[in-house]
């Protein structure tokens, strides 16, 4: 993987939220998980989405990662708006432009560390022969060469993250998003998996959003929010602010 | 790689794959031995009517269809000898004899009783009722006095080979005719009221006692069975373009309880292959179910990656059909196995309307290999639509939340 492979514009918006909001309906009653919430990813970013349990991270996330649709408001992806598109643009836009990390890793259990990574590829066509040499570079890249024939049930959680992590990063999206990636991992591995984000990061600019309640998370990010009751609170900014 | 997954799934849970399996080999094992059993039967049964009936009957129309007695609508020489001219030219033909059925009575001094007698040319067909002589020997000289009895007849008669009895008759000319003949053998036939009145005389013998020269009907056999129709078409077209008055008809218009038997059997196949059916898809349905729904996170993890539920779908329907497959090799492979085993056996049986003894055997072929692997792969494929639509449809978020 060449270096700054993800670069695109740095600075240029590739996430937003305006307005966002999400109810659920729970019999007669009606939670608003999301109320109006205003939100910017831009290119190169590092966002950690801190929030206590339940204040509606994994809503936000997953109307982020087109995932779910909201019952007010809009998500642009590259500016453009995205509630009217219909179920297959929006899993093409997953396929192409986002990748995904899950609390739980969700790898596919039948396939190898390698052929889970490889399994986006397949999904966008990519030919073989660059799929291979991907593959091979991404998982060198998240220190995982050894174990790539491994199933997931033969890897330990950091591993499994690790790998995750590879298959979110195999087909270069534009935006990274991650819901508790280090929750299912103890304190030391969860360290390793920021340490091997914020690397990313900043070597190619991935844009990362990285919702969680664990405060060690947040010393990676650049760029902190807090989230509460559905509410998007203060901005806190870390570290060296990117040029515009 | 969608097969590729489909095929570790179905590794996935091997228990449960073996089951589903051997519910599929086992159902499809009892199919294609049904479906060999049944054909054979249909096949042994249509060689020993033919054996009997010939291919084809020639005759004057309303003989053949039973609106008149033999002796009403004889073939003249002259016509007998243009009709076979015609015969001859038909190709595939393996055979052909001419007949003469008449009634009449037989016994001697003390009494007699019914005698259903055929006069036949003893060299041309006897094969079938030499077979089942239970004793003396059959008919040789085309126009001795001798007959062989039904061996129920000659019970009854109290006569055995070498015995005279007497035989009586209309003439076709409606005058009375008797004359006194040899017993030369006895037959035994497997439908025990025609060996009670059963009596075949040499057709040359059976002319002189009737006073014709005519025959009654005439026998045709072909190489080719399924030839039938067309050669019966094609003879009706000659005869009727030479002028030749006589009819044709197929060995199964002659025996009308054939197409019954035949209908018989084929409704008992078609309610093997459907119960069999029904039993692999509700076996894989349940089987499927399960295992497709254990694996909804996964579609909530591939949709969250972008793969269409096109692709969810099929991947699930390959599943279920390489099950199938799988089911269907090993089922299939399993019934070859039963049915060669079971004609080790060599058993035999005599089937409805036949004399001969044939053979009980389990044909195996394309017809009992073909539909039960194409019932297993029906049966899984309609067994895994379902579940395979539901995971499916569910949305990615309600696809990530199950457990
Ligand atoms: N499918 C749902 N149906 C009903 N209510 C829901 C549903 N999903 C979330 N909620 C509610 O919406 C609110 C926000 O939930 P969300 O999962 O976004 O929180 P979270 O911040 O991710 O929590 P956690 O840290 O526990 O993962 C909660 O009150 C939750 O109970
Ligand atoms: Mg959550």
């Amino acid at each position: 993987m060449g270096q700054g492979s993800f670069c695109y514009v740095k600075g240029t918006p590739v996430l937003e939220a305006r307005e966002l909001t999400k109810f659920y309906t729970l019999g007669k009653e009606k939670v608003r998980a999301l109320d109006r919430v205003d939100f910017t990813a831009r290119q190169g970013d590092f966002t950690v989405v801190n929030g206590p349990s339940g204040s509606g991270k994994s809503t936000l996330l997953n109307l982020l990662a087109l995932i779910d649709r909201p019952s007010a408001g809009e998500v642009l992806f590259e500016g453009k708006p995205t509630s009217t598109l219909p179920e297959r643009a929006l899993a093409h836009l997953r396929r192409e432009k986002i990748g995904l990390v899950f609390q739980t890793f969700n790898l596919i259990p039948v396939l190898s560390a390698a052929e889970n990574v490889e399994y986006p590829l397949l999904l966008t066509r990519t030919p073989r022969a660059e799929r291979r040499e991907r593959v091979r570079a991404i998982l060198a890249e998240v220190g995982l060469s050894d174990l790539a024939r491994r199933r997931p049930d033969e890897l330990s959680g950091g591993q499994r993250q690790r790998v995750a992590v590879a298959r979110a990063l195999v087909t270069q999206p534009r935006v990274v998003l991650a819901d508790e990636p280090t929750a299912n991992l103890d304190s030391a591995t969860g360290k390793q998996i920021m340490e091997l984000l914020q690397g990313l990061n900043r070597e190619h600019c991935v844009t990362f959003v990285v919702v969680t309640h664990d405060p060690a998370v947040v010393p990676y990010a650049e760029r902190v929010l807090t989230i509460r009751d559905g509410r998007i609170g203060g901005e806190e900014r870390r570290g060296e602010p990117r040029p515009a | 790689m969608t097969l590729t997954i489909a095929a570790r799934n179905v590794l996935r849970n091997r228990r449960r794959t073996l089951i589903s399996l051997l519910v599929i080999a086992v159902g499809l094992t009892i199919l294609s031995f049904v479906l060999g059993f049944v054909g054979e039967a249909i096949r042994a049964t249509e060689r020993s009517l033919v054996m009997e009936l010939g291919a084809l009957q020639i005759g004057d129309p309303r003989v053949l269809d039973g609106r008149a007695s033999g002796l009403e609508g004889l073939i003249p020489p002259e016509v007998l000898e243009r009709a076979l001219a015609l015969v001859q030219a038909l190709p595939g033909v393996t055979g052909v004899t001419s007949q003469i059925r008449f009634a009449g009575l037989v016994g001697d001094a003390e009494g007699s009783t019914l005698l259903l007698a055929r006069g036949v040319v003893p060299e041309d067909c006897m094969d079938e009722y030499a077979c089942v002589l239970a004793s003396g020997r059959a008919l040789g000289d085309p126009v001795a006095r001798e007959i062989v009895l039904g061996a129920r007849l000659a019970a009854r008669l109290g006569v055995e080979a070498g015995d005279r009895v007497n035989v009586a008759t209309g003439t076709a000319a409606g005058a009375f005719n008797a004359a006194t003949v040899t017993v030369v053998g006895t037959v035994r036939l497997a439908d025990s009221q025609a060996e009670e009145r059963l009596g075949l005389v040499p057709l040359g013998f059976a002319q002189r006692l009737l006073r014709t020269d005519g025959v009654e009907r005439v026998l045709v056999w072909l190489d080719d069975l399924d030839q039938a129709p067309a050669a019966a078409a094609a003879l009706a077209d000659s005869f009727s373009a030479a002028g030749v008055p006589l009819g044709v008809r197929r060995w199964d218009e002659l025996t009308p309880f054939f197409s019954s038997i035949a209908t018989f059997w084929r409704a008992f196949s078609g309610f093997t292959t459907l119960a069999v059916f029904v039993l692999v898809f509700f076996s894989v349905l349940e089987v499927l179910t399960i295992a497709f729904l254990e694996r909804t996170r996964e579609v909530g993890t591939v949709r969250a990656l972008g793969a269409s539920r096109g692709r969810v779908f099929v991947g699930f329907v390959s599943e279920g059909l390489l099950l199938g497959a799988l089911g269907g090799l090993l089922g299939v492979a399993s019934g070859i196995a039963l049915s060669l085993l079971f004609n080790a056996l060599g058993l035999s049986f005599v089937p409805p309307g036949g004399n001969m003894p044939q053979p009980i055997r389990v044909s195996v072929g394309a017809a009992t290999v073909g539909p039960p692997f194409l019932v297993a792969l029906g049966a899984t494929l309609l067994a895994s639509l379902y579940p395979a639509g539901k995971n499916a449809r569910l949305t990615v978020v309600e696809a990530l939340r199950a457990l």
